[in-house]
């Protein structure tokens, strides 16, 4: 009788496996395309007026790349909060 | 041990749940029946095979039931794991177009502002007289612009320490 009962619990602990892994989310392109490289000031004896729009173009730059680390931030809390919506 | 559930699998399930309580149902007749035949003394003698084909019927069938009752129930959480993650997928596709659009427009709105403070510098400033004078009279020495060309290339500086 102990061997029987043995062999039903052996029996009915008998399971199998199969997971569902969800899909690492794909970024958007425009978050993927690199950061432009700063503007330098060509030539050696320069108005003011140029240097200035060199620097005006250099911060446009920057603030275009702000807003792209900005995406990214926004696109890692977003897919992080559906991510552990569904554990 | 897959082998044997995917040939199972080839049987239709309504046949394959009356085989299993088929054979469970016939397990422990054999199993009582081994117990009862102690009382009929001409059959006695296949006492231990009845009761060793019942407990391996009994057994048996109660795996299958178990295994298929098992099966069911992760078919039930996989399905049920499926819908959440589909449901995930498309969430993070909207999000993703969000994002975008967002970071799109915001880039665009920048971009076009900078050029307008530049058409204005071309446009309006350059046409002042103090700023004409200043322009003839006062270039930008050239350290100056060495040194902003050299901060417009810091990234440089630490790409080389990677």
């Amino acid at each position: 009788m102990k061997k029987f009962i043995l062999v039903l619990a052996v029996a009915l602990s008998a399971c199998t496996s199969v997971p569902v892994a969800p899909k690492f989310p794909e970024a958007p392109q425009v978050l993927k395309d690199k950061c432009e490289s700063l503007k330098k000031i060509e030539g050696d004896k320069v108005a003011i007026t140029e240097m200035l729009k060199v620097v005006i173009h250099n911060y446009t730059l920057y603030y275009e790349c702000s807003t792209k680390v900005e995406g990214w931030q926004e696109w890692y809390d977003t897919q992080k909060k559906i991510y552990e919506s569904i554990k | 041990m897959n082998q044997i559930y995917w040939m199972l699998e080839l049987i239709p399930e309504s046949v394959l749940i009356w085989l299993y309580y088929t054979a469970l149902t016939s397990g422990v007749v054999m199993l009582a029946a081994g117990w009862l035949i102690k009382w009929f003394p001409g059959i006695n003698a296949y006492k231990t095979l009845i009761q060793f084909v019942g407990l391996i019927l009994t057994a048996g069938s109660l795996y299958l039931l178990g295994g298929y009752g098992t099966e069911l129930m992760w078919r039930s959480r996989v399905a049920d794991m499926q819908k959440k993650v589909d449901e995930a997928q498309a969430l993070s596709a909207a999000a993703n177009r969000m994002t975008a659009e967002r970071v799109e427009v915001q880039t665009k709105v920048v971009r076009e502002k900078g050029k307008d403070i530049i058409k204005y510098v071309d446009r309006e400033v350059v046409k002042k007289e103090e700023i004409i004078k200043y322009i003839e009279q006062c270039p930008v020495p050239k350290e100056i612009i060495d040194l902003h060309n050299q901060a417009a290339e810091l990234n440089k500086a630490a790409e080389g320490k990677k």
